[in-house]
């Protein structure tokens, strides 16, 4: 183990898990098969003992897998970004603690990476019954509409990167599906590579409304962030100043109601609908504007620009110097 | 320090002529080429300068950032101790450069450009500028007749504490004026495009006005944040007060019967007070918490008066640059 090594597989371990045992020595299979030197670790989402149980006898066989456990359940992002700061690897590939793709398929994942910072698995062809199609349609459509980038599987978990991609971002709460999105807003190349979808994959609990509510929460996070983290004034400014000026125009009407019309104007409900609107509408820029004492106060932390690179003349470039370093500009370049 | 965004031919003509200029002045000069993510082969020409000359560095973005970014990320990687910006479009003329730099060693912290003959488009171009440029003056206070000049230069130790996000580069030297730096505005050449296209257009002037309405209330405010919250809660406060003082004189002196929605208007309102009075509180904690804090860049133009001595932060901060 004095080589670092070149990939780090991190498997997060959450609530649904296949046989451990079986899994690991398919993905093991096809990893050997890449010729990358790499390291597995698993991060067990709190305690689970049927994984801890199977994990141990992995490790007795001989498995070298690194295994970290949080200490309560934190969620999927937390325990990929554990596993990210427990890891050397320069390149990352995440893979899901149960049968979601074929193994094999690993190795084209891997061999598309090289041409992009991130590569996204899409289970294609796709088993699964028209209500279950319609819904993922429906999320990723919405997802499109929202954030403008094209993703078809933010399920599968199967996802290769380079480690720069997860340095640029931080996630939490339940971003770890999103991650792909928040990477292609940041300007990364994002590739996204049809692969075989495994016999085994079959998720048979049921998917419970507040599931749903969290992925459009998510969603509306995501949207925001992206859009609006670095003006806020933008965004509570627009919503602030739309409701202020409707409040503002029914009070108009009212006051010209009231004088020319002689129109009572103290018993009129709508006096009360017009000041609710206008009070909400001070309101909301109120908070964009403490919004952006936040972004100036932490401006210094809030780099906005990534770079790519940087090209300089090197000191050892030697011919480079000679033959274009003092000559006459308007010659060298005719 | 050149932004350059999809300028593929500007590019050498543009180096050729800072070259020119700044090599007859016997000085150290590097010239950063900022690329915001070109789709041309901008960043190709710049690179085959950077690796002919040694003053060259160029800088290639991820994807797209905006021409505040590429500002920032020039003015965050430059070496120099006076930082001069400048369009990659040919439209400034390099040879105004020494003359900056002349009113810098003068003492000043930033000097503008002011293209006094602009030759751009009258209707779609000069008519808006004209009346930007008033409502920028107006509202933040500084005497600039053209902030949309990019030819501009910056006592480094300066600028470099200035932040800079979101879309802050037309308002550089009115965040600027945080540090209440010396300042002055001299004319310089303006020429027209001949090559590529222009990237501006006229429809962000919402953007702008909101972006404007920011600034004037983080400079204005942002070393007393609670301030400007409770300055909006006091008419909030009063009309409170009158609405319900009148519907109560109604009731008790006038017998007449109680009046439901002034009562209500005045509570709502009252309502609205306190919540920026909170909000207000809500500040200062923000400014407390942050490490952006005015009082700070008050210490980078401050100067002994007598020696005319440049003060600089202390050593921590200056490794933190």
């Amino acid at each position: 183990m004095t080589r670092q090594p070149e990939l780090s597989v991190i498997i997060p371990v959450g609530q649904r898990s296949d046989d451990l045992e079986k899994l690991h020595s398919s993905y093991s299979r096809s990893l050997d098969a890449c010729g990358l030197s790499y390291e597995v670790v698993y991060v067990l989402d709190g305690a689970l003992d049927a994984a801890i149980a199977q994990l141990s006898v992995l490790r007795d066989a001989g498995q070298r897998i690194k295994v970290i456990q949080l200490s309560k359940r934190f969620g999927e992002a937390a325990a990929l970004m554990a596993g990210v700061s427990h890891s050397v690897g320069s390149k990352i590939l995440t893979l899901p603690a149960y049968f979601q793709i074929e193994a094999p398929e690993i190795e084209r994942v891997l061999d598309a990476s090289r041409a992009a910072d991130m590569v996204v698995a899409r289970r294609w062809p796709r088993r699964g019954t028209v209500f279950e199609r319609m819904r993922r349609a429906c999320f990723h459509g919405l997802l499109r509409m929202v954030t403008g980038e094209k993703f078809r599987d933010l399920g599968c978990s199967v996802r290769a990167f380079d480690r720069s991609v997860i340095d640029d971002i931080n996630l939490y709460g339940d971003q770890h599906r999103l991650l792909p999105v928040l990477a292609a807003k940041q300007g990364f190349r994002i590739v996204e590579i049809d692969v075989s979808q495994a016999q085994e994959d079959r998720f048979l609990g049921r998917y419970r409304a507040r599931e749903y509510l969290h992925r459009i929460l998510d969603m509306l996070t995501v949207f925001f962030l992206v859009r609006f983290t670095k003006k806020p004034l933008r965004f509570f400014g627009m919503i602030g100043s739309t409701i202020f000026a409707v409040g503002a125009a029914v009070f108009v009407v009212l006051i010209v109601q009231r004088l020319v019309f002689d129109q009572a104007l103290a018993d009129r409900p709508a006096l009360l609908l017009s000041s609710l609107l206008v009070v909400l509408g001070v309101q909301l820029f109120a908070l964009g504007l403490l919004g952006e004492l936040i972004i100036f106060t932490h401006a210094r932390d809030l780099k906005e620009y990534r770079i790519a690179e940087i090209v300089e003349a090197e000191s050892d470039s030697t011919e480079d110097m000679k033959s274009a370093g003092r000559t006459p500009l308007a010659s060298s370049f005719q | 320090m050149v932004p350059v965004y999809n300028e593929e031919q500007n590019i050498v003509p543009l180096f050729e002529a800072i070259h020119e200029t700044i090599s007859a002045l016997d000085l150290r000069y590097e010239v950063l080429l900022v690329d915001d993510g070109s789709t041309d082969s901008t960043f190709q020409n710049a690179a085959d300068l950077a690796r002919r000359y040694p003053e060259v560095r160029a800088i290639r973005f991820r994807r797209n950032y905006g021409q505040t970014a590429a500002m920032a990320a020039g003015i965050d990687l430059a070496k120099g101790e006076v930082l001069v910006t400048m369009d990659g479009d040919l439209q400034n003329d390099p040879a105004d450069i020494p003359r900056f730099l002349e009113e810098i060693e003068n003492g000043n912290d930033i000097v503008v450009g002011w293209r006094y003959d602009r030759k751009d488009k009258l209707i779609s171009r000069k008519v808006p500028s004209r009346i930007a440029n008033w409502l920028i003056g107006k509202v933040t206070g500084l005497p600039i007749r053209d902030n949309g000049c990019s030819l501009k230069a910056f006592r480094a130790n300066v600028i470099k504490q200035i932040p800079l996000y979101s879309e802050m580069h037309r308002f550089i030297p009115a965040m600027a004026s945080l540090a209440g730096p010396r300042l002055t505005e001299i004319k310089v050449n303006h020429h027209a495009r001949q090559f590529g296209e222009s990237k501006y257009g006229l429809s962000r002037v919402y953007k702008v006005l909101l972006d404007l309405l920011t600034i004037k209330t983080i400079v204005g405010f942002a070393a007393r944040p609670s301030t400007w919250f409770i300055l909006i809660a006091v008419p909030a406060l009063v009309l409170s007060m009158l609405m319900l003082t009148g519907s109560f004189y109604d009731v008790i002196v006038l017998d007449r019967s109680f009046s439901t929605p002034v009562a209500g208007v005045g509570v709502l309102f009252g309502a609205l007070g306190l919540f920026l009075v909170m909000a207000g509180m809500f500040a200062e904690l923000v400014y407390k918490t942050g490490d952006n804090r005015v009082e700070k860049l008050s210490m980078l133009t401050a100067r002994s008066l007598y020696s005319g001595e440049v003060s600089y932060l202390d050593e921590s901060e200056k490794k933190r640059v």
